[in-house]
């Protein structure tokens, strides 16, 4: 019975013969496929103990760019030679510069015609003079002519010094190829004489080849596997919004909880409660963005007679209050919010989910709204990562080693702990850390313990620490974005969201 | 924050630390919260810090601080004051919003050129600060022999000057940096300063000005007469300060008699001299200025133990106020306390916890050990941000690329590149909540939906590859009086495909797949929109209730975005999953 071989197989083992070895390109020639076809067939059948190869290095010399511009131009040494006749040098040395100007050399060309004069006996060089040697032929140059039989094909007519020196020379280039050649084993023709027909080859795998069970009998054509594809594009979560599901699952796993709020709140709920002055700096026009709508509708009276007299008189026997106005119509004025600490207010007054008793934990990782310059780094709204702890007996330190242990889980160590001034915390501490790609010390939050004129109105009488961060600023440490711009806004960059890294 | 311009060669004069790098200068600023931010063009460094600590708003304050950071320096000082030879007279025509005054005589002034530079930036920064920019409080400054005080009558040798109202048209004076006489009405419309200021005095019924025996020579909060200016050669000043708050105003004259005498110049009493039966608190009172009164706090031993989370002994406290340029004694009773004394140019001690934090700088807060608290908590997600999680990961499972977009926009890309009508009764045409005096015309109010966001991504992205699948999950608001904060705010899910071949069944397929997801009923009753085309465009009505719009956009919104290939569309609120 015959054997069932690919087709490309079946061609070559019809060709072959198993006396005159035939080379891969005259088999291509004789079975009219392409050479790299032919190739895989070869090795395929002498994998089989088909075919025999026979592997032979073949070199073939061929003129660089520089070779073929002397073949025609010739060489610059016989350039210089003949200028240095027509000169007169055959008789008397001729100085140099005249011979080097009538020769018409240019460039490096003229070390080129320098450097080879004295080698090839064209005649001496020194002293700024040039002499031509009387008995020199140009017409016989071995070089010259060297070059002419590369460029006939005839490279072989060349003797090996003279092709090394011009291939030193850059002026011909010598390359090497295996030339295979193939003849049928015994084996192989064997086989050819029991008979051999070609396997039918399919591109596609379809469900019909699939049923029929004909798939057992088709070759699958070979795919280019190494060749790029087109690209598949699919969705991914925005990488802002992946950098805040680690933060808050970070934050979960330390034990806090979410809290969830409006963006647009009164001022009480957004300042006054933080015992922000009414004519704090940040609670001018210029720096909240104002709603034009009515006064929020209610707010606990209780709490606003507490805030106010926080704020006018201080909390304690030794507190003292602000030297600034204070008016209950700016504190029921609607504001988008410029830090979710209005979320933190509402927590912990009792007005979100009752009251708290301590220990608590809460967290947010949600817009604010700020009327900052627009920059690479600022933008009128970004996320704000907020988080307190409320217990009874918290230090300073009980701060420190939070967010330590927070940083830590981004690879910021070495948190350093400035001392700072919020109106809302004291102690306070703006918080730095060691950037983990470049090692300078940046700032990444702002901290502190909650001031009692701020806990005592809400009816809290143990201590609570707080702190804060820009999310947009883990976001630009871990991914090393420069311009926000690119990633948060409708002027974001597809392309860049597409190809932006996944972290985890 | 606030920022301070300071010569290191004048910091190293003045804390007598000739030998501090200025490096090591930085560090030690860094350690009380004065950051290095980088040097001026003339080689001043500049220190940003938290605007608590006003008195170290000139080189000489913050080489105060310094100095009792180096030990150099211990507890309280006060500079010794000479009695008051000049009065400010109050008169009754001062006007109501600005009722407030104070000064001090400065005598033995020696100031050069960077001496007047930082008494001049400490006067800027203190009313860019304390001063509400001029409106609380604003500080002139005069050559004092300059004045001609008219005589008191009452008391050999004492002289006077008024502060009293002047009408817009009233006296002429030269103003600072011109040759003119001019009306304080032509100072406002006329003088570059005048014209900064104007808007704090707009208001006023009169204008507040300072007269001495020759007229006008101050119009605060605005600008000082060019006839007292002060230059490197004046040797006696006089400094006034105005405002709508006594105590502001005091404790910003504190803060520049100290730095003056730092340099060692001599502080003289100004007595201040106000109306009877004038309408503020302080009425008919004589006060005495500066007011250089040492205030007491009382500390619990135990409150700082606490706070810090240390054990400490009651002499290394002591030492450690002492070092914060207080003093402290000791109180024993039930409870270990301290009395601490405050200079008067301290202005953020409210409560005696600030007292603590200064221990806490003292000690350095960066040698206190962190520990992890031991407190045990449960945390969690909220449901309405897992809801969200849980509805973008369906999205990006159906090929959307997840979006973020600014929820602030513009009526005009909200509204009318859509097509829709302000106050229609079509999804996105809900009324706006609009910002107040905005400063951009390209964010005016909260967007009422998601898709216009979504469309000019698309109109922004169309150098790149198609197809371009978008999905956003964000907030969306609008105007509702209802509502408490009378603003109605919810989130909302958006997608839209751009591709040669999107056809409304593209988004409804999507829209199905994700109710699916969350197991809720999908109709999608025909509808009119002005968004979409006509006969393409669809009601989402989610378990009974209309909660949005899907179909394909209109011709006249691609346009209008420069796009060139169909969209399909959709928007819904996100609760409607729940």
């Amino acid at each position: 019975m015959s054997t069932r071989l690919p087709d490309a197989q079946v061609a070559v083992l019809e060709t072959a013969s198993a006396t005159d070895a035939l080379t891969i390109d005259e088999l291509a020639d004789a079975t009219g496929r392409k050479p790299e076809t032919v190739t895989g067939a070869v090795f395929d059948l002498r994998d089989a103990g088909l075919v025999a190869i026979e592997e032979q290095e073949e070199s073939t010399a061929s003129l660089t760019d520089e070779g073929e511009t002397y073949r025609e131009a010739a060489l610059p040494e016989v350039r210089l030679y003949e200028a240095a006749r027509d000169a007169g040098a055959a008789d008397d040395p001729a100085p140099m510069g005249q011979v080097i100007g009538a020769s018409g050399l240019e460039g490096p060309e003229v070390d080129i015609a320098l450097s080879n004069y004295a080698r090839k006996g064209y005649g001496d060089i020194g002293g700024g003079e040039i002499t031509a040697a009387a008995d020199a032929d140009p017409e016989s140059d071995a070089e010259a002519a060297a070059l002419d039989a590369v460029a006939a094909g005839d490279a072989e007519s060349v003797d090996g010094d003279t092709l090394d020196q011009l291939e030193s020379r850059g002026l011909v280039a010598i390359s090497e190829r295996t030339v295979r050649s193939v003849t049928l084993t015994d084996d192989g023709v064997t086989l050819l004489m029991e008979g051999v027909e070609a396997a039918q080859t399919v591109d596609r795998l379809t469900p019909e080849l699939l049923t029929s069970g004909e798939w057992r009998d088709v070759e699958f054509t070979e795919y280019n596997v190494e060749a790029d594809a087109d690209e598949a594009s699919g969705g991914k979560v925005h990488i802002l919004r992946q950098t805040a599901d680690r933060v808050k699952d970070t934050l979960v796993g330390m034990g806090f909880e979410e809290m969830e709020g409006p963006h647009a709140d009164a001022d009480f709920w957004i300042n006054d409660c933080l015992f922000m002055p009414q004519d704090h700096p940040a609670r001018t026009h210029w720096d909240r963005f104002a709603l034009d709508v009515p006064p929020i509708h209610d707010l606990p009276e209780d709490l606003v007679d507490r805030v106010e007299d926080a704020h006018r008189n201080g909390v304690g026997d030794d507190g003292d209050g602000y030297h600034s106005p204070w008016s209950e119509e700016f504190a029921r004025a609607v504001a988008l919010r410029g830090h979710t600490t209005s979320l933190s207010m509402r927590y912990l007054s009792g007005e979100a989910v009752g009251d708290l008793e301590p220990p608590q934990r809460y967290f947010s990782v949600e817009k604010v709204y700020r009327n900052d310059t627009l920059d690479p780094t600022h933008l009128l709204e970004f996320f704000q990562i907020e988080g307190w702890v409320m217990a009874e007996d918290l230090s300073v330190r009980d701060l420190m080693g939070t967010f330590e242990e927070f940083y830590r889980q981004f690879g910021i160590t070495d948190v350093q702990f400035k001392p700072h001034y919020n109106p809302y915390t004291e102690p306070s501490f703006e918080l730095f850390g060691r950037h983990p790609e470049t090692g300078e010390l940046i700032e990444i939050g702002n901290s502190g313990m909650f001031r009692p004129e701020v806990l005592e109105p809400l009816g809290i009488d143990c201590d609570v620490m707080a702190w804060g961060l820009a999310l947009e600023r883990l976001l630009m440490l871990m991914y090393g974005f420069e311009d926000i711009r690119d990633v948060h806004g409708t002027l974001c960059d597809l392309e860049l969201l597409r190809e932006t890294e996944v972290l985890y | 924050m606030p920022v301070v311009d300071v010569d290191p060669d004048e910091l190293r004069r003045l804390t007598g630390h000739e030998d501090k790098s200025d490096d090591e200068f930085k560090d030690d600023l860094f350690a009380l919260g004065l950051e290095y931010e980088g040097d001026t063009e003339e080689g001043l460094m500049q220190l940003e810090f938290g605007p608590d600590r006003l008195d170290r708003l000139s080189v000489e304050g913050v080489a105060r601080s310094l100095r009792y950071q180096y030990g150099d320096d211990r507890g309280v000082y006060v500079p010794n004051t000479n009695d008051a030879d000049w009065t400010i007279e109050v008169a009754e025509s001062v006007p109501e919003e600005r009722p407030y005054v104070t000064g001090a005589v400065i005598r033995g002034v020696d100031l050069d050129e960077s001496g007047l530079d930082s008494l001049i930036q400490l006067q800027e920064k203190l009313h860019a600060t304390m001063g509400r920019k001029r409106v609380k409080g604003a500080i002139g400054i005069h050559d004092l022999t300059m004045l001609k005080g008219a005589s008191l009558g009452d008391d050999a040798g004492g002289q006077r000057i008024t502060y009293r109202g002047v009408a817009p048209d009233g006296d002429r004076f030269v103003p600072l940096d011109s040759d003119e006489e001019l009306t304080p009405g032509e100072v406002l419309e006329e003088h570059p300063t005048g014209r900064t200021y104007a808007d704090i005095v707009a208001d006023y019924g009169s204008y507040p000005a300072i007269y001495d025996e020759l007229g006008l020579f101050s119009f605060p909060p605005v600008i000082n007469g060019r006839r007292t200016e002060v230059s490197t050669d004046s040797r006696e000043l006089f400094v006034e300060l105005t405002g709508t708050d006594q105590w502001t105003i005091d404790r910003m004259c504190n803060i520049v008699c100290y730095a003056l005498a730092a340099r060692g110049a001599t502080v003289e009493e100004v007595e201040v001299r106000y109306q009877e039966g004038a309408t503020h608190p302080d009425e008919g009172a004589d006060l005495l200025r500066p007011d250089f009164e040492v205030e007491t706090k009382t500390v619990t031993h135990d409150r700082i133990e606490r706070m810090l989370g240390l054990d400490l002994e009651t002499d290394e406290v002591v030492d450690l106020f002492e070092r914060s340029g207080l003093d402290a004694d000791l109180v024993l009773g039930d409870e270990t306390a301290y009395e601490v004394s405050i200079p008067p140019y301290r202005v953020d001690v409210l409560h005696p916890l600030d007292l603590v934090d200064d221990v806490g700088r003292a000690y350095g807060f960066n040698d206190l050990v962190p520990r992890y608290p031991d407190v045990g908590t449960v945390g969690g997600r909220h449901e309405r941000s897992r809801l969200e999680d849980a509805v973008r990961t369906s999205l990006v499972g159906l090929g959307f690329e997840d979006l973020l977009n600014f929820y602030m926009t513009s009526e005009r890309e909200n509204y009318e590149r859509m097509n829709v009508e302000v106050g229609s009764d079509v999804a996105g045409g809900d009324e706006p909540a609009v910002i107040t005096g905005p400063y951009s015309e390209d964010y005016t109010m909260l967007r009422t939906w998601a898709l216009p966001s979504l469309t000019m991504v698309l109109e922004n992205n169309t150098h790149r590859a198609y197809p371009q699948d978008l999905a956003e999950i964000g907030l969306a608001a609008g105007y509702d009086p209802e509502e408490n904060t009378n603003v109605a705010e919810h989130r909302t899910v958006a997608g839209v495909l751009a591709r040669h071949d999107a056809t409304y069944e593209d988004a409804k397929g999507r829209l199905q797949a994700l109710c699916r997801d969350f197991g809720v009923d999908l109709e999608t009753p025909p509808t009119e929109h002005p968004s979409f085309i006509p006969g393409r465009v669809a009601a989402v009505v989610i378990d009974g209730e209309r909660v949005g719009v899907v179909g394909e956009l209109h011709p006249e919104v691609l346009v209008e975005h420069d796009l060139e290939l169909p969209v399909a569309a959709f928007e819904f609120r996100l609760d409607a999953l729940q």
